[in-house]
């Protein structure tokens, strides 16, 4: 089937007839929604407490209709949230208290949303006379709801209770009183309760915002042009979404790769196998080949998991432009069997329900590599990379948590070098902790930050260049560490060359030192972490690279005179003039 | 015949105004701007103006040379040293990606590429002590690497100065005896707030336009003395106040946003003559609108700004008046894709091709070729009749470009779609006014809209009306208004101290000795700025100080005005209320604690009547129609509307609207519910009450 006929697919399925109301009142309310979502995302920067929440960036906001259906999100939120876990939260909501359960004035909380259970969702409802037009919904990652240690997560447990506090749908403000109960079991649930409650506050600050702007819509468009624009809205975003689609080519495609291992059986890779079938207009994603929820913490719930896998493949890889709302993804579809481990069941652990998502992103990309080759990358580094310390404060009964993740590089194009270092593509405006700020706060210090030469895939176009840390300890604490895709480290693309991984090492004290994976290991004052992240992958042979490219990158650093005979088979002499250029060493490629 | 006089080096224009300190008279010229020597430009503007630059007592100038050296990476040679293990901060950035699910997104490239970035030992702790204490051998051997690499300029910024800039300040010392003729940076001496890229790439941009500033300042400042000009040459800072050429030279990055203050500050001070203390300045040109908001007759002022924007570009810490900019202007290009949605700008068409009506090429429609569609404009009475438009090419334009997509049909298709770019259009404009408003918690209610560029006073009756903001001013030459500004602003320098303590009876007492030490320096600094000029002798230095307030355990902060001789309940209760005013919420019994102190000190300098801003020629356009239809949004159609020329109107003039008003440079716009007068100063003043 040629794009054109998909097209006219395209319009059979969403009839062109302009709604009643006017385009440009359609506009000007859709950007009104995003103005709101912008501004409530805002001051929760400006109002949090913990570093994750104000300089990290671990939250996302968005606005749904009174049925849960998604009428927009902050422009730079994290794509980890795009997934259905805003209007999910409040479609268990309206289960639980029904429709006419709710007051001017409840904010309601729950972290029963399919990720783990620090990422708690809170919303409160927006009325017209007696009638819910919208609720506003808040994601935001809490730095501790108890469980089996600091910062709740937990790379040993094994079912949800040894997680943390589990809130499935509690009114935290019942018509706008605060339950000082509920209230109480949360703070005394918490390692962290200064920074904890005051980002909670930011939260409902930022809901009772959000709440007074979209009030502010309706009250001066009405009810009935406020729904009809949004009804408008949604069918532009799918149409949109399905000329995107149509373009590319019918056809089954597919995608493998693996993970090192869950963390606690160490060295069993999980296999991972991605199928996309692309119909005319329809896209979708088969997780059916995923394996069964395990015992491990890597398990994901079918909103937090499976759907932010296909929603967030299908916007790198189709549909990258423009605000996402529910039309936008009215043409794709999810296949996942329950009891798989992006569609666990309720009592799954979740601690690390994103180990794999960055990877089962990317797989959705590389399935497409030779389908849309122009719109695809080589694969990104992919894994979260986190480092964590956690302890009390030298000389203090007061708990610290110091978390950070990593920045990789990301994979090449078919006209550009790969970008980076950046975040996996969970990520999106969040931020590098300054260490300044860390180092002011934690018993740490940091002895060097850089860019990691050679790293990134070779090809016509380079991969994006990882990042390499290192910490000295200053204060005796505990430190975990997750890295993962060694062993599968990124893809190069349409004819690229693989980048390296990443690792990490740790040197005690006495000088012995060892290499690390996943770990839970106590530090001492003195002891030393070295943590690097893998590349991006390269697109296209090696051997189209020009020179010209080749000896910059060498002049920058990026790539070593060695590597650059051994991956371009380029020779450069001490000023970089060129000896000779011959084949290279193949690397693996995809 | 004493005057002082202020130029402003736009893209197109150099524009010049001067005023007669003995008569006030004011007096404007324009020339093209000369992109090869820009002096040459204003040296043809003093010649157009019939002034003698040997009666000037002071010049204040305004310039994009630091921005434009910035964006289209014309800087100099320039050098990074950092602390050991750390040359990389710079290009790692911060590693956040604005635009979510872009493959392709990337960041500007850094300012100084890896090959001119330097490692030296040392490192500072959190707490400002020293944990490997300076190299100084090291430097020796860099400086001979550094001249090596002809370098031009060298910013030097380690971790952790904030705390302790011993180390910055001492190898800035060695550098600048090892390499004289190089202009050199430390990260502190520009700003002393903490996180180290930030920090870092502000030093690497006050390097990077170090020399280019440096031998601007010394050119002009040489030329004008050709001319046997005998006073100072003033530049106009960020902050909104004027900096002397001294500090120019050794922050030149505080000169960012020089260009386009002027205006704002024109319109604090405007008002302020007006009785006005609380307004919102909005101009709006060809390619954009700008809004600042002014409380209190005080605007705020920012220490983060992007260079190139926040999606790609890299921010700098310094003091940079809080302005929102948006892509929305007369030459804003509107469009509707495939999915029938319509959009507006930030696309411009410039002024060349310029919109269709311009006739010069351009193709698509604009926000301007929708005003004259709509007759808000009047095809052969702009820029006074200099320029005729083409309407018919406007409103084919907008028929085929946008009516026929959106399927309007019939006879008031193409005023339909007309309508509908203006009302995108003002969307974007009353979200800037928003966002400088709301979004810091401010109601817009309480405050009047001065207006001004080419295009502010077409808009902003009915900008007003969608913002409930009851009164509109439009001051004089509301085209020239920029620089005019610049002749208004008063000289201004900022010092800033961080001090973190819990507002406690004790920290009040220790506030009292840091805001003491501040202000004593400040008053030094402005003295040996502008001690020389004699109105500074006569005047005296002014001080506004404010605390950098937060809740205990947060990360940012709150600005709050501080009035000397508070007490302890009184600066918590003002705290809890702006925070509350802002976010919407606060935590009364949660412990507060300061985080920094800022100094304003200001400097009112000599400058014209405010009542005398109004040109003195008077521009007759003979033979124009008295009415014609004018589309007024809100009516949702065309009306009767009368047509005035300002130059003939007297003060205390008072009529209902509709009205167009024209004059030279701009077309003020009263809507058919608006009322409006012609004001004490000239100034007409829109009603947008009922």
């Amino acid at each position: 089937m040629t794009a054109e006929t998909n097209l006219s697919a395209a319009r059979k399925s969403v009839p062109e007839a302009p709604s009643r109301v006017d385009p440009v009142t359609v506009e000007v309310i859709k950007r009104r929604l995003v103005s709101i979502a912008d501004h409530m995302d805002l001051n929760i920067t400006r109002t949090a407490f913990s570093l994750l929440v104000s300089e990290y960036k671990d939250y996302a906001v968005g606005i749904v209709d009174g049925e849960g259906r998604l009428l927009c999100q902050s422009t730079a939120g994290m794509p980890l949230f795009i997934a259905d876990v805003l209007g999910s939260c409040v479609r268990d909501g309206l289960k639980v208290y029904g429709a006419d359960g709710f007051a001017e004035g409840d904010v309601v909380i729950s972290n029963d949303i399919g990720q783990h259970l620090n990422n708690v969702a809170m919303y409160t409802p927006v009325f017209e006379g007696r009638t819910i037009v919208a609720f506003v919904v808040v994601v935001m990652h809490w730095v501790d709801i108890g469980g089996r240690n600091l910062g709740s997560t937990s790379r040993f447990a094994t079912d949800i209770w040894q997680e943390g506090l589990l809130i499935n749908t509690v009114k935290l403000y019942s018509a706008g009183r605060l339950n000082e109960e509920v209230q109480r079991i949360i703070r005394t649930n918490s390692r962290l309760p200064e920074e904890l409650m005051g980002d909670i506050d930011a939260q409902i600050g930022a809901c009772y915002m959000g709440r007074d702007g979209v009030d502010g819509i309706v009250k001066k468009y009405g009810l009935e042009v406020f729904r009809e624009s949004v009804v408008a809205m949604w069918d532009q975003a799918e149409r949109a979404a399905r000329k995107a689609i149509a373009a590319v080519p019918d056809g089954i495609y597919t995608a493998e790769a693996f993970m090192d291992d869950d963390g606690l059986n160490r060295g069993k890779p999980i296999p991972l196998k991605v199928k996309v079938v692309i119909k005319g207009d329809e896209m979708t994603v088969d997780l059916s080949e995923l394996p069964k929820e395990t015992k491990s913490a890597i398990n994901a719930g079918e909103s937090g998991g499976g759907w932010s896998v296909a929603r967030l493949g299908f916007r790198y890889a189709i549909l990258p432009e423009g605000h996402a709302s529910e039309g936008t993804f009215r043409p794709l579809k999810l296949v996942l069997p329950q009891g798989n481990i992006m569609n666990c069941g309720p009592t799954a652990a979740r601690s690390y329900y994103n180990l794999a998502l960055p990877t089962l992103i990317d797989l959705v990309i590389k399935s497409l590599a030779t389908a849309i080759p122009d719109r695809v990358a080589g694969g990104h580094y992919a894994t979260f990379s986190s480092v964590r310390f956690r302890g009390n404060k030298p000389g203090t009964r007061q708990a610290f948590q110091c978390a950070e993740s990593g920045f990789g590089g990301w994979g090449a194009l078919s006209d550009g070098d790969g970008p980076g270092p950046f975040r996996t593509m969970c990520h999106g405006d969040t931020r590098l902790i300054p260490m300044e700020a860390q180092e002011a706060e934690f018993p740490i210090v940091f002895e060097s930050m850089g860019l990691l030469p050679d790293s990134g895939g070779p090809g016509e176009f380079r991969g994006g260049l990882g990042m390499i840390k290192k910490y000295k300890v200053l204060a005796p604490c505990e430190f975990s560490v997750s890295v993962d895709r060694t062993a599968c480290p990124p893809w190069g693309i349409n004819g690229g060359g693989a980048a390296t991984g990443g690792g990490a090492t740790i040197t005690k004290a006495d000088g012995s030192s060892g290499a690390v994976l996943k770990e839970v290991t106590n530090m001492d004052k003195g002891d030393r972490v070295t943590i690097w992240t893998g590349g991006g992958g390269g697109y296209g042979p090696a051997e189209k690279r020009a020179i010209e490219r080749i000896r910059q990158d060498v002049s920058r650093g990026h790539v070593s005179r060695e590597a650059a005979e051994r991956d371009y088979g380029v020779v450069l002499d001490e000023q970089l003039n060129v000896v000779r250029r011959q084949a290279p060493v193949k690397r693996d490629s995809a | 015949m004493p005057f002082i006089f202020s130029v402003d080096i736009g893209g197109t224009f150099t524009d010049l105004v001067a005023c007669d300190l003995d008569s006030g008279a004011l007096s404007f010229s324009k020339s093209p701007t000369t992109y090869d020597d820009l002096g040459r430009g204003v040296f043809d503007c003093i010649r157009r103006a019939s002034v003698d630059a040997r009666d000037a007592i002071f010049v204040k100038h305004g310039t994009t040379l630091v921005i434009n050296a910035l964006l289209q990476r014309s800087g100099a040679v320039t050098a990074l040293v950092t602390t050991r293990g750390f040359a990389d901060v710079l290009e790692i950035a911060r590693g956040n990606r604005m635009r979510p699910f872009d493959l392709r997104f990337r960041r500007d490239e850094p300012l100084i590429p890896h090959e001119l970035r330097f490692e030296v030992s040392e490192r500072m702790l959190a707490s400002g002590q020293v944990e490997t204490p300076l190299a100084e051998s090291e430097l020796k051997d860099l400086a001979g690497r550094l001249r090596e690499a002809k370098v031009e300029a060298v910013a030097i910024s380690f971790l952790n100065a904030y705390a302790n800039p011993e180390h910055e300040q001492r190898a800035a010392k060695i550098l600048r005896e090892l390499l004289p003729g190089t202009f050199v940076t430390s990260g502190t001496e520009v700003t002393r707030e903490w996180h180290e890229f930030e920090r870092t790439a502000t030093a690497a941009s006050n390097a990077y336009v170090g020399p280019q500033v440096s031998r601007y300042v010394e050119h002009f400042d040489a030329s004008l003395r050709k001319v046997g000009f005998p006073g100072s040459l003033l530049f106009m800072g960020s902050h909104g106040g004027v900096v002397s050429s001294a500090r120019t030279v050794r922050e030149p990055i505080s000169l960012v946003e020089s260009g386009p203050v002027g205006g704002c500050i024109g319109a604090a001070r405007y008002a302020a003559s007006l009785g006005l203390e609380n307004i919102i300045a909005f101009d709006m040109g060809g390619t954009t609108a700008k809004c600042i908001l002014i409380e209190n007759g005080e605007y705020a002022v920012e220490s983060t700004y992007y260079i190139g924007g926040e999606e790609t570009g890299f921010p700098i810490r310094g003091n940079v008046i809080d302005i929102v900019e948006v892509g929305a202007g007369g030459g804003s290009i509107a469009w509707v894709d495939e999915h029938g949605g319509m959009s507006v700008g930030p696309r411009s068409a410039g002024s060349t091709p310029g919109p269709v009506c311009y006739g010069r090429g351009g193709t698509e429609p604009t926000v301007t070729d929708a005003n004259l569609v709509l007759g808000r404009l009047d095809a052969g009475y702009f820029l006074g009749g200099e320029m005729k438009l083409d309407a018919p090419a406007a409103q084919q334009a907008i028929a085929k470009k946008i009516a026929e997509p959106l399927q309007y049909r019939g006879e008031s298709a193409v005023a339909k779609a007309a309508s509908g770019i203006l009302t995108i259009a003002g969307f974007t404009m009353a979200d800037a006014i928003k966002r400088i408003s709301i979004s810091r918690g401010k109601d817009p209610r309480d405050f009047a809209l001065v207006s001004y560029g080419g295009g502010g006073p077409l808009h902003s009756a009915e900008l007003a009306r969608e913002l409930h903001i009851p009164f509109v001013i439009i001051p004089p030459e509301p085209g020239n208004f920029s620089a005019t500004g610049m002749l208004l602003a008063e000289a201004r320098l900022d010092s800033a101290r961080t001090f973190v303590a819990e507002l406690s009876e004790a920290s009040m007492q220790q506030l009292t000795g840091v805001m003491a030490e501040l202000q004593q320096g400040a008053r030094a600094a402005m003295e040996a700025d502008f001690g020389s000029e004699s109105e500074a002798n006569k005047a005296k230095v002014a001080f506004r100080n404010q605390a950098e307030l937060r809740y205990v355990g947060q990360k940012h902060s709150l600005k709050v005005a501080l009035p000397e001789q508070q007490s302890l309940e009184e600066l918590s209760a003002i705290f809890h209320r702006a925070y509350r005013q802002r976010y919407g919420h606060s935590m009364p019994g949660a412990p507060v604690e300061f985080v920094a102190i800022h100094v304003a000190a200001t400097l009112e300098m000599r400058r014209p009547r405010t009542d005398a801003l109004m040109s003195q020629q008077s521009r007759v356009h003979e033979g124009r129609p008295r009415t014609r239809p004018v589309y007024f949004l809100d009516a949702e159609r065309y009306v009767p509307t009368p047509v005035y020329n300002r130059y003939d109107l007297p003060v205390g003039f008072a009529a209902d609207g509709p009205a167009v008003i024209e004059e030279y440079g701009a077309t003020t716009l009263v809507g058919p519910r608006d009322k409006f007068s012609i004001g004490e100063l000239k100034e007409i003043k829109i009603d947008c009450r009922n």
